[in-house]
């Protein structure tokens, strides 16, 4: 199936800022590339991702009759799509790009290395440029999507994301490993601004998805096992009371797993008297009209907060993110003790009171006397405890003065973490974690909802520590996302399959038995039989390509020639033309 | 007072790797974004699965002179399709047999599974097997 047309390559070498071109010679990878075989057009430029860097893109394309192109960026798991788009709109097939990973796998992991890494670049795009001239256009198909969403996540965006995407129309199933919805909003007691209270807010979701015709609730239980593609994912769902299964078909899924509250074990203070609690601990208390001290069992009269427990502390308790709901939720707290304790004290390293109605809290806090003090984040302040007393004396770095403080009850104001068994939702549905434990998004600017996972949206604390203001908005942006989806009804999938050339097959059976998906059949009416790859049920994993002993399965886009010669480009550099004769 | 400055040129092996897309391709990913620094001696080729890899690929690049090659695929019961790396983990035992008898030391090539949130799994499998190939030096063969 070779193309008939000779290969015309263009490279395009980005910079991406300082990124790539911080630690690689942009300029010689450009120059180097210009004279290899087949290559018309090479140039580096500052960002080939934006407006201006796809117009040069489409530019050479039409001024030197490129039929393939190469650009040197990011990964392509990141800009792939949009240059495959780049290249069409000017009239060349999606399937003659070819990325090469400049950045994630050369200058940010060779930092040091400014001329190890130039090599490695100069290689890498050797490799792809010998790829690029094997490449082939294929024809580009689409699939039907099941007008169904599952929502992984009963809390406040799981509740706010289903919802919307029933009032649209669509039906959904909210799946929830807990026996109640509401999630961690459900153990707050008052929320920052309004004062509401965070089970009337949790109610109204609950009433709103109950009465939602097309909105399916399954509590108390887990999903268990994925598979499938974007538009047709077949899902399992094991109810954890009955250990019966339901298996679903559903077009989109929105995982919104939310979070735990950190709970610093080990780590003193916490632990050195039953009055050292948590703020998640302590909201549960004052939910429950039941803010005691544990050792006596009366109201406390002098109540202490320390803010950034486990948070913006990279290496030291673990957790370099900043929470960002606590210092509000905190000094909401505060304010609100203030009501039943004589003094109440709060230790902070930075107040950052950031969102809509959040100043105003801080201000209120001040007003209702709450004291503030501010530690020094290098001397963290020492707790005491003598005769079930705690004593916690530390340096104000505003006064410049040692103070001390015997508080009977101190609340740690501790990080959001992701929540136990964050490991098995990320290998279930195929999702990576970034440093700090939760999902990462596909494009942390550029598309913040959506996984690499193509179908698979992300919303709320799964995603990065955030309070439930912002939870619901990306839920109802996830939701947003996966009605696109349903509405258009078709999505767009690689034409990446499999392809038997019958003239090689010699009926041996090897790639029936090897394809994972069973669309592999023989077809009986040619003698001797011959296989015959169903397209439709075709993944393009190519283990029957591997398999095959009589190399008659070409696997599309990932032919044996195409990756031999990035092996022997690498290897067997190719001389280098445009001096002389050679 | 004239200082010597002696500088010199250490060897990188040159190691072809065969990711997959799904787990080890983006495991490479996480650990630039992590800006996890690993020996610059690798060169990744994508596949979709390690079920894609021919055993002839690895063979044919220690022929064309690679000094090591390396397999990185999803953790078993974890591939995207759903079961291509245990093809590759078969096939492996095939490849090791080959080497062998070829008389080519079997820490040249190495199998690993790192998954897409394994950035560091990644770069410390690329880390040891730089190291042991640097140990073993040279591969020379074939067309060298």
């Amino acid at each position: 199936m070779a193309t008939e047309e000779v290969p015309r390559i263009g490279v395009f070498v980005c910079h991406c800022g300082h990124n790539i071109a911080g630690t690689v010679d942009v300029e010689r990878v450009a120059e180097t590339a210009a004279h290899y075989p087949n290559v018309e057009f090479a140039t580096h430029f500052m960002f080939m991702c934006s407006d201006s860097g796809q117009q040069l893109i489409r530019d050479k394309i039409e001024e030197f009759s490129l039929n393939k192109v190469v650009v040197a960026s990011c990964s392509p798991r990141m800009h792939e799509p949009t240059f495959r788009r780049v290249v069409e709109e000017a009239d060349v097939n999606r399937y003659c790009f070819e990325q090469v990973n400049l950045r994630e796998h050369v200058s940010w992991c060779h930092m040091r290395e400014p001329e190890a890494a130039t090599e490695k670049a100069i290689d890498l795009v050797r490799m792809s440029v010998a790829r690029a001239a094997l490449l082939e256009p294929l024809e580009v198909k689409t699939v039907s999507v099941e007008p169904h969403t599952l929502v992984v996540g009963g809390g406040v965006a799981g509740l706010r994301a289903a919802i919307d995407i029933e009032s649209r129309g669509f039906k959904v199933t909210l799946v929830e490993r807990e026996p109640k919805l509401g999630g961690n909003l459900a153990k707050l007691s008052t929320l920052y601004q309004d004062n509401e209270k965070a089970s009337d807010v949790i109610e109204r979701m609950v009433l709103a998805a109950r009465i939602s015709k097309n909105l399916t609730i399954m509590t108390d239980s887990e999903v268990v096992d994925v598979e499938g593609y974007i538009g047709n994912f077949d899902v399992t769902i094991k109810s954890k009371a009955t250990d019966k299964t339901e298996k679903l078909r559903v077009g989109a899924i929105i995982v919104a797993t939310g979070f735990q509250s950190w709970v610093p074990e080990g780590i003193p203070p916490y632990g050195m008297s039953p009055d050292v609690i948590t703020l998640a601990q302590f909201e549960e208390m004052k939910r429950d009209d039941k803010v005691l001290c544990p050792s006596s069992g009366k109201p406390p009269k002098k109540v202490m907060f320390i803010g950034c427990v486990g948070s913006r502390q990279p290496g030291v308790q673990g957790h370099e993110h900043c929470s960002r709901y606590c210092c509000t939720a905190m000094v909401k707290a505060a304010a609100d003790m203030t009501e039943i304790a004589d003094e109440v004290l709060i230790l902070y390293d930075d107040i950052r009171t950031f969102g809509k109605g959040h100043e105003e809290v801080h201000r209120s806090a001040h007003e209702k006397f709450v004291i503030f003090s501010k530690f020094d984040r290098t001397k963290p302040a020492k707790t005491t405890v003598a005769d079930d007393a705690l004593s916690v004396k530390w340096r104000d770095i505003l006064a410049g003065d040692d103070l001390e403080f015997h508080p009977d009850l101190l609340v740690l104001a501790t990080a959001m973490i992701p929540p136990d068994g964050v490991e098995e939702v990320s290998q279930l549905f195929s999702l990576t974690r970034s440093a700090d434990g939760f999902f990462n998004e596909e494009h942390i600017k550029l598309a913040p909802l959506t996984t690499h996972t193509a179908g698979v949206m992300i919303a709320g604390a799964a995603q990065s520590a955030k309070d439930s203001t912002d939870s619901t908005t990306q839920a109802s942006g996830a939701a947003a996302k996966a009605t696109s989806l349903m509405a258009r009804g078709e999505v767009e999938i690689e034409s990446t399959v499999a392809h038997v050339l019958e003239e090689l097959c010699s009926s041996c059976h090897t790639c029936v038995t090897a394809c994972p998906y069973g669309a592999i059949s023989m077809d009986t009416s040619k003698k001797p039989e011959i296989a015959v790859v169903t397209e439709a049920e075709c993944h393009g994993c190519g283990t029957c390509a591997a398999g095959c002993p009589s190399s008659a399965i070409i696997m599309r886009h990932s032919t044996d020639e195409q990756i031999t010669a990035m092996v022997e480009a690498f290897l067997m550099p190719p001389p280098v033309m445009g001096g002389g004769d050679s | 007072m004239t200082a010597t400055v002696t500088i010199s040129k250490e060897w990188i092996p040159r190691i072809a790797a065969f990711c997959c897309n799904w787990c080890s391709y983006a495991g490479a990913d996480l650990a630039g974004t992590s800006r996890i620094q690993y020996p610059s001696a690798v060169r990744i080729i994508r596949v979709n699965c390690t079920g894609r890899i021919d055993p002839e690929f690895v063979l044919n690049a220690l022929d064309k002179g690679a000094d090591g090659v390396l397999v990185s695929g999803c953790h078993p019961g974890d591939c995207h399709y759903t079961s291509g790396n245990l093809k590759m983990r078969a096939r492996w035992t095939l490849i090791q047999m080959a080497i062998e008898q070829a008389g080519i030391n079997p820490d040249r090539i190495r199998l690993q599974w790192a998954s897409a949130s394994e950035g560091q799994k990644f770069a410390d499998g690329v880390r040891e097997l730089t190291e042991k190939v640097k140990n073993l030096g040279p591969f020379r063969r074939g067309w060298q």
